[in-house]
C-alpha cells in the first residue's frame, strides 16, 4: 500500500498526463486517439521539445531563463527565407548560415550573462524585443506580405514530412519495425542497467516494479509506433526531437559536464569553491540555448512553409512551462529531460485536447497561464512537505 | 580638487548627461521638431503610462530586481473591463473604481503567490501575462470599443479637449499653465531651502552651496520652461497631472515612509531584514499588490488616450516599464533605485521613441533600438557597480 503510494508521488505529472488524454479522448468522442491527432500530437509540439530541452539546461543553472527563444526562431526564420528564397542558395549553406547566427547570438548572449552579470532575464528582454523587431523588418523588406515563402523542397524534407511515406489508414511497414527495435533496444538497456547495478552493489528496484516500467514504456512506444504507422510514417520532425531529447539525456545524467549544470544549480558558489569554471558553464548553457533555439526554427519554418512575423510568439512561454510542469525546479538544480519531455507532452495533449473540444483560442491562453501558475505552486509545495520530513 | 568634482558630478549624473545629448541629437536631426511645444506636449501626453507603470515596477525591483511581466496585459485587461462598463452606459466613475480595483486584486493574486507561497516573480507573473491578455481578448470578444464619454477623456488626458482650462483667460498663451510653472519653481526653492537649513540645524552634512544652487536653478528653470512650452500650446495637459500625482506619492512612500525605506532594505539584504523583524513577505505582497493598482490607472490613462480599447493594446508595456527602471539607474539587483532617476530613465525612452517617429524610422527598427539600450543601460550599471568596488 505504501509502496502504491510511493510511485503515485514519484510519477505525479506521468498520471496527471494519462488522465488528461483520457479526459480529453472522452470528451472529444475519441478524436483525440486517432491516428492523425498522434501525428499531430508529435509534430505541432516538435519545437517544444527541443526548445525546453535548451530552456532545461538553463534553469538548472540556478532557475534562469531565456525570454528570446520565440522572438529568435522569428529572426532565424527570416535569415532562412532571405538565404534560400530571396537569395536562393542550397539548402546546406543556409543551413550552416542559420546556425552560425545562433552560434555568434548564444556567445554574445552567454558572454554577457556569464563573464558581465548581466540578469539573464534582462539580457534576453532585450533580445526579445530587438529580434522580433529586427526579424520582423528584414522578412517586410523582403516580402510585401511580410511572410516568405516558398522554400526549397529539399529544406521541406529535411525538416518536416514523413519518412517513407505511405497513404493514412495503410500501415507504415518502416515505422512499425522502428517501434519494435525501439522496444527492442528500450528492454536491452533496462535489463544491461540493472544487471550492472548489482554487480557494483548498487540498491535496485525489485523485479517486479522494473518489470511493470519495462512493460509500460514498451506498451506506449508500440503504440506510438502503431499509431504513426496508421497516420503515413515516421515524421521526421519526430527524429529531430528524439535525436535531441537523447543527446541531451545523455550529457545530463552521464557526463560531468552535465552534472556541473546541476551542482551550480543547487550551489553556485559551492561549485565555484570546488574549482568548477562555473561562468564557463552558464556560458554554455546560454550558447547550447541559442543552438537549440535554431534548430527548433528548422522544424518550425518547415512545417509552416513559410518564414513569419508572428512565428515563434509565445514560444518561450510553452518551453518554460514545459520545463516547470515537468519537474523542473523554478530555483534550478534539480530537473530531468524525461521529466521535461512529460512535461512538454501534457501540455501538447491540452493544447491538442482543447482546440478539438473547440475551445476559444483566448481561453486557452488562460488555462495554458493557469497550468504552468499551478505546476510551480505544486512543485514548490511538494518540496516543502519533503523538507519538513 | 575641481577636475575631480566635476567629473564626479558628471558620474553621478550620467543618465541626465545622456538625456541631454540625446535631446541635442534629435534636435539637430529633426531640425529642432522634437522641441516643438506641441511634441513636447505629446511626449508627456504618450509617455504617461510609462511614468506610471516605471513608479509600481521601480517598487517591485527594489525588492531584489524581481519584474512584474504581466503589466501590460493587466493593463489591457482593466482598461477593457472599463470600456466595456462606459460602453454599456455605466457611470464613468463607477467606471474608473472598477478599473482601479480590477488591477488591484490582480496584483494581490499575484502578490499573494510571489510573497506567501514563493512562486518566482517572473514565473508568475509570465502566467498572469498569458492569462490575463487571453481574458482581455474574452471580456472585449475580440473587438475594439470605443471610449465616447467627453468628461472621462478630459480627466484622464484623451480626445481633443484634454488640458486644464485657462482660468486667467490668456490671450494666445494659456496663463494657467505659466502661473503654475512659476508657483511649482518658487516651491521647488523653497523646499530646497528649507530642507538645507533643516539638515544643517541637525548637523547632517550638506552639499556644497555652489552645486546646490545650480541645481535648484537648472531645475526650476526647467520647470518654468516647460510650463512655458506647455503654455504655447494648449496648457497643462491632464495626463501630466495624474503623472505628477503619481511620481510626488511615490517619492514620498520611497523616501520618507518606513513601508519605502523596507522596499530598500529587503533588496539590499532580505535575510537581515527578516531577521530584524520586518515582515519580508508583507513587503514583496505590497510591491506586487501595488504594481496591480498602478496598472489599472494606467489602463485608465491608455484607453483615454487612445479613446477606445483594443484586445492588443498594452503589448510590451512591461518592457517600457523594466527599461524606464533600470535605464533610471534601478539596480537589477535590488536595494538601489529611486523615483527620480526613474523619471528620467522613462523621459530619455520617450525622447529616444518620439525622436524616432518623427525621423520616420520604422516601427520594427524601433523594437531594436529599444532593446539595444536597455542591454547596454544595464551593462552600464553593472560595470559601474564593479568599478565602485
Amino acid at each position: 500500500m505504501k509502496n502504491a503510494a510511493q510511485v503515485l508521488k514519484k510519477n505525479t505529472m506521468i498520471f496527471v498526463l494519462v488522465l488528461v488524454f483520457l479526459f480529453f479522448t472522452l470528451t472529444t468522442k475519441g478524436q483525440m486517439f486517432t491516428a492523425l491527432n498522434f501525428n499531430a500530437l508529435i509534430t505541432q509540439n516538435a519545437y517544444v521539445y527541443i526548445l525546453a530541452t535548451g530552456m532545461l539546461m538553463c534553469m538548472l543553472t540556478g532557475g534562469n531563463i531565456d525570454l528570446s527563444c520565440g522572438s529568435f526562431v522569428c529572426f532565424i526564420g527570416a535569415i532562412g527565407g532571405i538565404c534560400m528564397v530571396t537569395k536562393g542558395m542550397g539548402t546546406g549553406v543556409s543551413v550552416l548560415i542559420m546556425l552560425l547566427v545562433g552560434v555568434v547570438y548564444g556567445a554574445v548572449l552567454g558572454f554577457v550573462i556569464a563573464y558581465m552579470n548581466i540578469p539573464p532575464w534582462i539580457a534576453t528582454l532585450a533580445g526579445y524585443l530587438a529580434f522580433r523587431g529586427w526579424g520582423t523588418a528584414l522578412l517586410s523588406a523582403n516580402s510585401s506580405t511580410g511572410s516568405i515563402a516558398p522554400f526549397p523542397q529539399t529544406y521541406l524534407k529535411l525538416f518536416s514530412g514523413k519518412i517513407f511515406e505511405t497513404p493514412i489508414n495503410e500501415l507504415n511497414i518502416p515505422c512499425l519495425v522502428v517501434g519494435i527495435l525501439a522496444s527492442v533496444i528500450v528492454i536491452l538497456l533496462n535489463v544491461m542497467n540493472r544487471n550492472s547495478r548489482i554487480r557494483k552493489g548498487y540498491e535496485v528496484s525489485t523485479v517486479t516494479a522494473m518489470t511493470a516500467k519495462t512493460v509500460i514504456s514498451v506498451a506506449v512506444i508500440l503504440l506510438f509506433a502503431y499509431k504513426l504507422a496508421m497516420a503515413g510514417g515516421i515524421p521526421t520532425a519526430l527524429l529531430w526531437v528524439v535525436a535531441v531529447v537523447l543527446i541531451y539525456e545523455f550529457i545530463t545524467s552521464k557526463t560531468t559536464i552535465g552534472r556541473y549544470f546541476y551542482t551550480i544549480g543547487g550551489n553556485a558558489e559551492a561549485t565555484r569553491l570546488s574549482g568548477v569554471d562555473t561562468k564557463k558553464i552558464m556560458f554554455l548553457a546560454y550558447l547550447n540555448m541559442a543552438v537549440l533555439t535554431v534548430i527548433s526554427a528548422f522544424t518550425v519554418i518547415a512545417r509552416f512553409q513559410a518564414a513569419n512575423s508572428t512565428a515563434g510568439t509565445n514560444y518561450e512561454m510553452d518551453a518554460i512551462s514545459a520545463c516547470v510542469v515537468g519537474g523542473v525546479s523554478a530555483y534550478g538544480g534539480s530537473g530531468s529531460v524525461f521529466g521535461m519531455v512529460v512535461g512538454a507532452t501534457l501540455i501538447g495533449v491540452i493544447n491538442l485536447g482543447m482546440s478539438l473540444m473547440g475551445i476559444d483560442a483566448n481561453w486557452q491562453k488562460v488555462i495554458k497561464g493557469v497550468v504552468l501558475l499551478a505546476a510551480v505552486v505544486f512543485e514548490i509545495l511538494n518540496n516543502k512537505e519533503k523538507s519538513k520530513e | 580638487m575641481e577636475k575631480t568634482n566635476i567629473g564626479a558630478a558628471l558620474k553621478k549624473n550620467t543618465m541626465i548627461l545622456a538625456l541631454v545629448l540625446v535631446v541635442a541629437f534629435f534636435y539637430w536631426s529633426t531640425d529642432g521638431k522634437i522641441l516643438y511645444a506641441q511634441n513636447i506636449n505629446n511626449l508627456i501626453s504618450q509617455n504617461a503610462y510609462v511614468f506610471v507603470l516605471s513608479t509600481g515596477m521601480l517598487l517591485c525591483i527594489l525588492t531584489g530586481g524581481n519584474i512584474d511581466l504581466s503589466v501590460g496585459s493587466v493593463v489591457c485587461f482593466a482598461g477593457g473591463i472599463g470600456a466595456m462598463m462606459m460602453d454599456k452606459g455605466m457611470n464613468l466613475w463607477l467606471a474608473v473604481l472598477v478599473m482601479l480595483v480590477v488591477g488591484l486584486l490582480v496584483g494581490m493574486f499575484q502578490g499573494f503567490w510571489i510573497a506567501y507561497i514563493k512562486v518566482p516573480p517572473f514565473i508568475a507573473t509570465l502566467a498572469g501575462m498569458y492569462a490575463f491578455r487571453g481574458l482581455s481578448n474574452v471580456v472585449l470578444q475580440g473587438y475594439a470599443v470605443s471610449v465616447t464619454d467627453t468628461t472621462y477623456l478630459n480627466v484622464f488626458g484623451g480626445g481633443a479637449d484634454c488640458y486644464v482650462p485657462d482660468f486667467l483667460g490668456g490671450n494666445g498663451i494659456n496663463l494657467t499653465c505659466l502661473v503654475v510653472g512659476v508657483i511649482l519653481a518658487i516651491g521647488y526653492i523653497a523646499l530646497t531651502v528649507k530642507n538645507r537649513l533643516s539638515k544643517k540645524a541637525k548637523g547632517y552634512t550638506t552639499a556644497p552651496l555652489t552645486s546646490e544652487v545650480i541645481k535648484t536653478v537648472l531645475i526650476s528653470a526647467l520647470i518654468v520652461w516647460l510650463m512655458y512650452m506647455l503654455a504655447k500650446y494648449r496648457g497643462i495637459p491632464s495626463a501630466l497631472i495624474w503623472i505628477a500625482v503619481v511620481l510626488l506619492a511615490y517619492s514620498y512612500i520611497t523616501t520618507r515612509t518606513t513601508t519605502g525605506r523596507y522596499l530598500y532594505a529587503v533588496g539590499g539584504n532580505e535575510k537581515a531584514t527578516r531577521l530584524s523583524g520586518v515582515n519580508t513577505k508583507k513587503v514583496y505582497f505590497f510591491a506586487y499588490a501595488n504594481m496591480g493598482l498602478l496598472s489599472g490607472l494606467a489602463g485608465i490613462l491608455t484607453i483615454a488616450r487612445a479613446a477606445s480599447a483594443q484586445p492588443t493594446y498594452g503589448q510590451g508595456y512591461e518592457m517600457d516599464a523594466i527599461a524606464a527602471c533600470f535605464i533610471g539607474g534601478a539596480s537589477a539587483y535590488g536595494g538601489v533605485g529611486s523615483v527620480a532617476g526613474m523619471v528620467v530613465g522613462a523621459t530619455l525612452m520617450g525622447v529616444i521613441n518620439q525622436g524616432m517617429s518623427i525621423m520616420g524610422i520604422e516601427a520594427n527598427y524601433q523594437k531594436v533600438v529599444k532593446g539595444l539600450v536597455l542591454l547596454i543601460a544595464i551593462i552600464f550599471d553593472v560595470m559601474s557597480k564593479k568599478e565602485k568596488k
